[in-house]
C-alpha cells in the first residue's frame, strides 16, 4: 500500500486513509474537548484541526470534565452497559485518535500531514500532541464500533482514562486475559518494555512500572478478542507508548525496534532466550485480572488496541502468510504458551503458562494437557492455511468485481423494459411479436399492446405463418369461386343465343369449321417436356442471396414503418413535417431497394438457361412467402409488372411444370406442399390484383399467357389453372357488368378466348388430376364453368365432349357417397353444368 | 437471445427434453432462462423403465448444458416468424461485428 508513496513496509497506517469506514477513525485531537467537536468518529483531524490546539493552554486540562460536563453522566452509563465490545471500542477511539493523530504527523508523514507536526515538534509545552513525536506510536486500527449499531462515545471515557486515573489507561486485563501468550507476543512484550520503561516521564506517568505488566495484558486481550489473528503486531501495540511519556523519546530506536517487532521470523531467534522470564512475568497478570476489572471504568483499557490488527492486515496483506508460521511455530507443545489464540480454553483443568508448572503435573495431567495443546497447535496451523489468503484483496477490488458482476448480471437479463419498445423489439423479436400475435400469456404486464404493438400485429396478421395466410389464402380462393359463381349467375340471367342442346342428352353435334378444324391429331407436349436444367449451386446461392435482400430490405421497411411520425396536418409545426420529409425520403430509398432487390426489372431473356431470376426467388419457399409482404409495399404500377411477370413466366415457375399430374402419376407430397405455398402466398395476392383489374389488363395477361406460355401443360397445373379461371371469369364479370365497355377490347377478348378455348380443347380429357375418386377437383370443375360461361355454344358443346366422361363418372361415383360428400360432388360438377345451361338433375 | 426468446413462448406447452445422457424427459414448460435452463411441471421420462429414478420426480429443474434436444409442439411454432427473427438476429449479429 504505498498510495502515498511510502514504504509499504514501514508500519501501518500511514498510507491508509483513517476515516474509511470500518476502521478506526483519525481521532480528533480534540477528543478532549470532544462536545465541542462533535463526537463524529469520521471526522478526520485534517478537517478539524485548524491549528488552534497549539494555541491551547493544555495545563489545565484536568478541568475539562468540569467545563464540558459530559464525564460523570456518561460514565453511569457506560457503567450499567454490559456490552463490553462496545464500550472497549470506543474508548480504544479515544485513545487512537491520539495514536493516529501523532502517527499521521511524524515525519515522514503523508504530504498533506506535514504542516501540523512542524510547530508541535518544536513546542517544548504540552501540546496534547507530544505524544505524536514518539515514532513508536502506533495509531489505533480496529473496526468502529457504530457499524455494530453501538454509539461510540469516546470523549468521556478518554478523559476520565487520562486525567482521573492514569493507571487504568493501561488496560485492565478482563476475564479472557486468562491465556497463554505466543511467542511473538512475548518477545514483543519484551521489546516493548525496552521502550516503555526507556522513556523518563515519571511526571506524566505516575505508575510508569507497571506498564509493562499491563500492555502483556493488552496483548493477551486482543488475542482473546481476535482469536483468528496471530499476535505478531502486538508488540506495536506494545511498544506504542503513553501518549503522556512518549513525547520525550528520540524517534530513531523506538522506530528498530518496531520494526523489529513487526518482523516476527528475525526476532524469534534472538529473542527466544528471553521467552522464560517473560512467560514467568505474565503469569502472575490473570491473577490480578480480576482486581483491575472491577474498577470503576473497566471497559476503557479492554480493546483499544487489538482492533488495530485487522486494518493492519488489510493495509499488507503479505502479512497474514507470515503470521501463520510464528502461530505454527509458537503451537509446539513443548512451548506451552502455543495456544495464545484460543478463546473458550479448550482445557479446562487450568492454564499452564509456565514450563515449570508443567513440570509439577501428574503424568495423566500432563499427557492430557499436551494432547489438548496439540490439538490447539493443530486447529491454529489449520486456521493459518484458512487465512493464508486473506486480504489479498483491498476493499476496493472486491468492489471493482462486484460492480463488474452487477453489470454482467444486468447485460445478462438484459431489461429490456428499460430500454423500449424497440430495443425490447430487437432483442426479443420473436417473443414479443409472437405475444402479440397469438394473445399468448404475457409474464410481464408492461408487454406493449400500445399502438406501436397494434399495428405490427396487423402487419403480422396478413402475412405471417401458414394459419393465417391459410385463411387469407381460403378467402382468395373462396372469391375465386364466388366470382365464378357469379359470372355463371349472370350468364345464366342473360342467356345467350340458341343452343344446341337435346334435351336429355349429354351427346351433342360436333361443330367444326374451317377456322377451328377439330384437330385430329392431339400431341401431348407437355409429357415429354424437357425439364429445365437444374441451376448451378452459384445460381442457387445467389438466388439465396437475393431472397435474404429482399428480406432485409423488407424487415427494414417494415421498421421504418413502424417509426412513421403522426399525420400531419396543417397546424403541425415545421419540426414534425420535417420529420415526416425525412420519413419519407427513407421509405421511397428502402422501397426503391426493395423493387431492386427483388431484381423483377432483369431483362428477360428468353433464350437463357437459367430462368429469371425474380422466377429464381419464386422457387424458393422462402421467396414464395415474401410475395404478399412486398405486395403491401409496392405500388400498383408495380402489382402489375409483377403480375405480368409471373404470369410471363407461368410455365416455367416449377409449380406449373412440374406440378402436372395424371391419374396414374399423382404428384409427389414435395411438390404438392410447394403448389399449396405458392397458391396460399403468391396467388392470393395475384388473385386478387386481377380480380379488380380492368378489362384491357385481364386481355394483356391472357395474350401473354397463349403467346409466352405452353398453355397445355399451364392448363393441366393447378397454379395455372387457377389463374387462367380467375382471368376469364373476371373477363367474363366484367362483360356483364359494364357491357358497355368499349367493343373493341371485347372483339380482341374474343378473339384471345377462341384461342384460349382451341388451344386448351385437347387437353380438357386430361385436366383432371386425378382419378374420379379424387375428390380434389373443385378448381377444375371451377375452371371449366369459368370457361364454358365465356365459351359459345358451340364451344360449349365442345367442352361437354372434352369432359362428358368425367362428369359421367362422377355422377355415378357419386351415387355410391354418403349423402353430404355426394353432395359436394354433384355441386362441383354442377357448377359446370349451369355454366353451360344444364344441370346434373338432367342426368338423372 | 433468440433461443431464450423462442423458448419463453413455449412456455405453458407441453415438450419433451433429450438430455445429452439421452434420458428423455416429458413435461410442462414452466420457464426457461438465458442459460436455456429449463423448469419442467408435470414431467415424467418418456421411458419409465429405463430410468425408473426420475418416476419419483414431478418438477425438474434442467440445466441448459445438459440439454441434447428439445422437442417442440409444432402448433406452437411460427415457422414464418421465427424466420424473421432469424434474420433480424442475423443481422444484428452483422452490424455488432462492424
Amino acid at each position: 500500500m504505498s498510495f502515498f508513496g511510502f514504504d509499504a513496509n514501514l508500519p501501518r497506517d500511514q498510507s491508509h486513509r483513517a476515516n474509511a469506514p470500518g476502521f478506526s477513525q483519525t481521532p480528533d485531537a480534540f477528543a478532549g474537548l470532544g462536545a465541542s467537536v462533535g463526537d463524529d468518529d469520521v471526522i478526520d483531524f485534517e478537517d478539524t484541526y485548524d491549528g488552534l490546539g497549539e494555541q491551547l493552554d493544555e495545563t489545565d486540562d484536568a478541568f475539562n470534565d468540569d467545563t464540558f460536563g459530559a464525564g460523570p453522566a456518561t460514565q453511569k452509563i457506560v457503567g450499567k452497559d454490559f456490552d463490553f465490545a462496545g464500550q472497549t471500542s470506543k474508548i480504544s477511539n479515544t485513545l487512537q485518535e491520539e495514536q493516529m493523530l501523532y502517527q499521521a504527523r511524524q515525519p515522514p508523514p503523508p504530504a498533506q500531514q506535514q504542516k501540523p507536526s512542524v510547530p508541535v515538534a518544536s513546542k517544548p509545552a504540552r501540546s496534547g500532541y507530544e505524544s505524536y513525536h514518539d515514532p513508536n506510536y502506533i495509531p489505533q486500527l480496529e473496526a468502529r464500533a457504530d457499524i455494530w449499531g453501538l454509539k461510540p462515545k469516546q470523549p468521556a471515557p478518554e478523559r476520565q482514562a487520562e486525567r482521573q486515573e492514569p493507571v487504568r489507561y493501561e488496560p485492565a486485563p478482563a476475564a479472557p486475559s486468562r491465556k497463554m501468550m505466543s511467542l511473538e507476543e512475548v518477545e514483543a512484550m519484551m521489546r516493548s518494555r525496552g521502550v516503555a520503561e526507556a522513556p523518563p516521564a515519571p511526571s506524566v506517568q505516575p505508575t510508569p512500572a507497571q506498564a509493562p505488566a499491563p500492555t502483556l495484558h493488552q496483548v493477551a486481550q486482543s488475542q482473546s478478542q481476535y482469536p483468528g489473528m496471530s499476535s505478531p503486531f502486538a508488540p506495536q501495540i506494545l511498544q506504542r507508548p503513553p501518549p503522556q511519556q512518549t513525547h520525550h523519546q528520540g524517534p530513531p530506536a523506538p522506530r528498530q525496534q518496531q520494526i523489529h517487532a513487526e518482523l516476527p521470523g528475525q526476532g524469534v531467534p534472538s529473542q527466544s532466550a528471553q521467552q522464560p522470564p517473560n512467560l514467568q512475568r505474565q503469569r502472575p497478570q490473570p491473577g490480578d485480572a480480576p482486581v483491575q476489572h472491577h474498577r470503576p471504568a473497566p471497559s476503557q483499557g479492554q480493546g483499544q488496541r487489538p482492533p488495530s490488527q485487522p486494518r493492519q492486515i488489510l493495509q499488507n496483506p503479505n502479512r497474514l502468510s507470515g503470521q501463520g508460521e510464528p502461530m505454527v511455530q509458537n503451537g509446539r507443545p513443548a512451548r506451552g504458551h502455543a495456544a495464545g489464540h484460543n478463546r473458550g480454553p479448550s482445557y479446562p483443568g487450568m492454564v499452564i503458562t509456565h514450563p515449570e508448572q508443567l513440570l509439577h503435573l501428574s503424568e495423566e495431567e500432563r499427557a492430557a494437557y499436551l494432547e489438548e495443546d496439540a490439538k490447539r497447535a493443530k486447529r491454529n496451523h489449520k486456521i493459518a492455511l484458512l487465512s493464508r489468503d486473506n486480504g489479498l484483496m483491498t476493499p476496493q477490488d472486491k468492489n471493482f468485481i462486484t460492480r463488474i458482476q452487477l453489470q454482467q448480471l444486468m447485460s445478462a437479463t438484459g431489461n429490456l423494459d428499460e430500454r423500449g419498445e424497440e430495443a425490447a423489439i430487437a432483442e426479443d423479436f420473436y417473443y414479443q411479436v409472437f405475444t402479440q400475435i397469438r394473445g399468448a400469456h404475457r409474464q410481464t404486464p408492461q408487454q406493449p399492446a400500445n399502438q406501436f404493438a397494434q399495428t405490427y400485429l396487423f402487419q403480422t396478421n396478413s402475412r405471417y405463418g401458414p394459419r393465417r395466410n391459410g385463411r387469407a389464402g381460403d378467402n382468395h380462393m373462396q372469391r375465386m369461386e364466388q366470382q365464378v359463381q357469379r359470372a355463371v349467375e349472370a350468364a345464366k340471367a342473360k342467356p345467350k343465343g340458341k343452343q344446341l342442346v337435346i334435351e336429355g342428352s349429354l351427346g351433342k353435334i360436333a361443330f367444326s369449321n374451317a377456322k377451328t378444324p377439330r384437330p385430329l391429331l392431339n400431341f401431348k407436349r407437355p409429357d415429354t417436356h424437357v425439364k429445365p436444367p437444374r441451376s448451378s449451386v452459384a445460381d442457387r446461392k445467389e438466388t439465396l442471396r437475393n431472397t435474404e435482400a429482399v428480406y432485409t430490405t423488407l424487415m427494414h421497411m417494415e421498421d421504418h414503418e413502424r417509426a412513421m411520425p403522426p399525420p400531419i396536418n396543417e397546424d403541425s409545426n415545421p419540426e414534425l413535417i420535417q420529420q415526416h420529409m425525412e420519413w419519407r425520403t427513407k421509405i421511397e430509398a428502402l422501397h426503391r431497394e426493395l423493387w431492386k432487390n427483388i431484381k423483377i426489372m432483369e431483362p428477360i431473356n428468353p433464350h437463357s438457361v437459367t430462368p429469371h431470376p425474380f422466377i429464381s426467388i419464386l422457387s424458393l419457399a422462402k421467396g414464395k412467402k415474401a410475395i404478399p409482404r412486398i405486395f403491401r409495399h409496392i405500388d400498383e404500377h408495380e402489382r402489375i409488372t409483377m403480375v405480368t411477370m409471373i404470369v410471363v413466366h407461368l410455365d416455367s415457375l416449377s409449380v406449373v411444370s412440374n406440378a402436372v399430374a395424371t391419374p396414374t402419376e399423382p404428384l409427389g407430397p414435395a411438390i404438392r406442399e410447394e403448389v399449396e405455398l405458392f397458391t396460399l402466398s403468391v396467388m392470393a395476392p395475384l388473385l386478387a390484383h386481377i380480380s379488380e383489374s380492368p378489362l384491357n389488363i385481364v386481355i394483356g395477361l391472357l395474350g401473354l399467357v397463349l403467346d409466352r406460355t405452353n398453355l397445355q401443360m399451364v392448363v393441366r397445373s393447378k397454379i395455372g389453372m387457377s389463374l387462367l379461371t380467375i382471368l376469364i371469369s373476371r373477363a367474363e364479370l366484367l362483360k356483364e357488368s359494364a357491357p358497355e365497355i368499349d367493343s373493341s377490347d371485347w372483339e380482341q377478348w374474343t378473339e384471345f378466348y377462341n384461342r384460349f378455348f382451341d388451344t386448351v380443347e385437347p387437353v380438357l380429357p386430361l385436366i383432371f388430376p386425378g382419378t374420379v375418386n379424387d375428390t380434389d377437383d373443385t378448381y377444375v370443375w371451377n375452371f371449366l364453368a369459368a370457361m364454358g360461361v365465356g365459351a359459345s355454344p358451340e364451344q360449349q358443346q365442345r367442352m361437354v365432349i372434352g369432359v362428358k366422361d368425367r362428369v359421367m363418372e362422377t355422377v355415378s361415383v357419386s351415387k355410391a357417397l354418403p349423402a353430404d360428400m355426394a353432395g359436394s360432388r354433384l355441386a362441383n360438377v354442377n357448377l359446370f353444368m349451369r355454366a353451360i345451361g344444364l344441370d346434373v338433375e338432367l342426368l338423372g | 437471445m433468440l433461443f431464450f426468446s423462442f423458448f419463453k413462448t413455449l412456455v405453458e406447452h407441453e415438450i419433451t427434453v433429450e438430455l445429452k445422457n439421452e434420458v428423455c424427459i416429458r413435461g410442462t414448460l414452466k420457464s426457461v432462462d438465458q442459460y436455456l435452463n429449463i423448469k419442467l411441471d408435470n414431467a415424467s421420462a418418456t421411458d419409465e423403465l429405463r430410468w425408473p429414478h426420475l418416476s419419483s420426480t414431478r418438477d425438474m429443474f434442467i440445466r441448459g448444458s445438459v440439454v441434447r434436444y428439445v422437442h417442440l409442439p409444432q402448433s406452437a411454432v411460427d415457422t414464418s416468424l421465427l424466420e424473421d427473427a432469424t434474420r433480424r438476429e442475423a443481422e444484428a449479429a452483422k452490424n455488432k461485428a462492424k
